[in-house]
């Protein structure tokens, strides 16, 4: 069948606005950080004249660099992890539970998103400082002796990150499980399966699109997180999103820079089709 | 095989009883409906027999065994959905063999199970499609071969038909029917739809308002409903009021015979349907009330006629369509004394 022209610009015109917001405001400059990645350094400049691979020649010489890639891509794992573990349970409580608390639990969901990051990243160096309130707490009942190490490291990193990430995880699966017809789950029970092996064979499969999308989510979000990391990690723990804005601002390598940044945005890439591709759906379609 | 026993079974979620003390006995390889409005109580009914819903008070004895603290899956009972509920992410096969898995079934012996349900429903070579790869009628007979395959002690069906159109409605009927008969298993169903109970069941159990209002065959309840709401329910229906006086009562159709345990001077409601009047033309000379044709709906095989009588008395029939008589002519109606059952007193 042939369209007729004006059908065919329709749809055109509607994503119209959206495709040249994206284009102008990220393909494009994406497009520089490829290029610009591939400058040579300058002498007190941004950038010099000439094209180079040595900043990927440093990336991967420097086994620092590459390091930091797999410190940054631990904390994402486990930062996704924590909040699929953490997340789940809230996500069928919100979707199946008593809706009393449904209105109230879906505002508790939602409210870290609420309060700035920097606000946010503060009130956890808050809490877990050496001379914070955990520390002094758990030291004021004679629990522990010295402070426990809850920040700059990727412990501390971690426990912020999920506190913020956690609504990316438990909306999608949330929606998911909303999705599934309760009557399936009957159909599981008349057949004889208990509880337990209803939620295994029926629910927790039929939720896996949400399961894969919130990971997507807070694994990507997790590894460009700076503000967080920076405040919580500190000068000792370096996620790579944090090396990226150092190298750019504090030693004014945009080459580098640039060429760390894609690195992180490949390896990334990389893990979540690697993701998508484990987590297929034949019976979807 | 197993027969249901169903004592004072009772649901109450608070707001008075959705279901008040019924009792049914189920025989062993009987069709049974619950019809009645939405509302009713017959879906409750259905969900307290599966296990669903706990009782407030009664008991459920399957072969005389309580079953009412009984988990759903424990019950061993075969269970078909009004949105037939099959497993979107498994293929026909891995529906089938859910229930089997579950009763730790040996692998060979749930491959051949599988075939010959699928036989039995006619949809071999279905076995690697996905649900959403399935017209709705071949969904039904997935869901109905997946209920059957684990060989329940009952089968319960929640308005199985309520989701296909028309034609394949019908088809289905029969086809659930013979199934059924072949099987020979105890079956319960839910329905609003008469016809659908009627046309299928052994009994029907007609509920109004969480309770039962008449337990009977599908003629007992149509040609001998228990009162008006089920008269009503039932089939359409005419009320003819008239006066008792020596055991008969004068209507527009005549005098019609009743037993002595109405009194003289009573006021009584007959129930008279539709198609048990007879409708001749004033040139035939019979006996019979003269009546005048209002309008008259044609369906092909049927005839539908809205008559007023000379009282000012409106009565639909249903006629053959041999002869047809036009709108504003003047008939005669007849109604044979056999064919009026006394309903009770007017309130």
């Amino acid at each position: 069948m042939i369209i007729p022209p004006r059908k065919r610009l329709g749809p055109l015109l509607l994503i119209a606005p959206a495709a040249i917001l994206l284009c102008v405001f990220l393909v494009l400059p994406y497009l520089n950080i490829v290029v610009m990645s591939f400058r040579m350094p300058g002498q007190g400049t941004p950038y010099g004249p000439g094209f180079t691979l040595g900043n990927y020649g440093k990336f991967f010489s420097d086994f620092f660099y590459v390091q930091q890639v797999i410190n940054t891509l631990w904390i994402g794992f486990l930062t996704t992890f924590l909040c699929l573990i953490l997340g789940y349970p809230v996500a069928w409580q919100l979707a199946r539970g008593a809706s009393t608390f449904r209105a109230l639990g879906y505002a508790l969901v939602l409210s870290p998103l609420l309060v700035g990051i920097v606000i946010r990243s503060y009130g956890w160096t808050i809490l877990l400082g050496n001379n914070g309130i955990i520390n002094r707490t758990l030291t004021g009942w004679g629990l522990i002796d010295g402070p426990l190490p809850l920040m700059y490291n990727a412990l501390g990193i971690i426990i912020a990150l999920v506190h913020v990430f956690l609504p990316f995880m438990i909306l999608p699966i949330m929606s998911a499980i909303q999705g599934i017809d309760p009557s399936l789950e009957a159909a599981a029970r008349s057949l004889g399966a208990s509880k337990v092996t209803s939620f295994r064979r029926i629910t927790l499969p039929l939720s896996l699109p949400g399961i894969q999308a919130g990971c997507i989510l807070v694994f990507v979000l997790s590894l460009s997180a700076y503000v967080t990391p920076s405040l919580i990690g500190g000068l000792r723990v370096k996620t790579m999103a944090v090396t990226v804005v150092d190298a750019l601002i504090d030693t004014f390598q945009w080459p580098f820079g640039s060429a760390l940044a894609l690195m992180l945005s490949v390896t990334g890439a990389i893990f979540v089709v690697i993701f998508g591709r484990l987590t297929v759906m034949k019976w979807k379609a | 095989m197993t027969e249901v026993s169903i004592e004072k079974l009772t649901k109450d979620y608070g707001q008075g009883p959705a279901v008040n003390s019924i009792s049914v006995k189920i025989a062993e390889g009987e069709f049974i409906s619950l019809l009645g409005p939405s509302g009713c109580g017959k879906t409750t009914t259905l969900k307290m027999i599966a296990g669903f819903e706990d009782a407030t008070q009664g008991a459920i004895r399957f072969d005389g065994r309580d079953v009412v603290h009984v988990p759903v899956e424990k019950r061993d009972i075969g269970m078909v959905f009004q949105n037939y509920a099959l497993f979107p992410h498994m293929t026909v096969e891995k529906n089938l063999a859910f229930g089997l898995e579950m009763r730790k079934t040996p692998k060979d012996e749930i491959r051949t199970r599988i075939a010959k349900v699928l036989d039995m429903v006619q949809l071999t070579g279905y076995s690697e499609r996905y649900p959403r790869q399935l017209s709705g009628g071949q969904q039904q007979r997935v869901a109905l071969a997946r209920a059957l395959v684990i060989e329940p002690k009952i089968l319960l069906l929640d308005e199985p038909l309520a989701n296909l159109d028309a034609k394949l409605r019908e088809e289905m009927r029969v086809f659930i029917r013979d199934l059924q008969r072949r099987v020979g298993i105890t079956t319960v169903y839910v329905t609003h739809d008469q016809a659908e109970a009627m046309t299928m069941s052994d009994r029907v159990v007609v509920m109004f308002g969480g309770r039962i209002a008449q337990i009977g065959t599908p003629s007992d309840i149509y040609e001998r409903p228990a009162n008006l709401e089920v008269a009503e329910f039932v089939g359409q229906v005419n009320i003819i009021r008239g006066k008792v006086g020596n055991r008969v009562v004068s209507t527009a159709f005549g005098d019609v015979p009743v037993s002595g345990e109405f009194a003289d001077g009573a006021e009584l409601m007959l129930a008279l349907r539709p198609e048990a009047v007879e409708l001749l033309p004033i040139s035939s000379g019979a006996t019979g009330a003269p009546a005048k044709v209002l309008s008259s709906y044609y369906s092909g095989s049927l005839v539908d006629y809205r008559l007023e009588l000379a009282g000012g008395a409106v009565v639909n029939v249903q006629t053959f369509p041999r002869t047809r008589f036009a709108d504003g002519e003047q008939v005669l109606v007849h109604a044979p004394a056999d064919r009026f059952w006394p309903l009770g007193t007017v309130a």
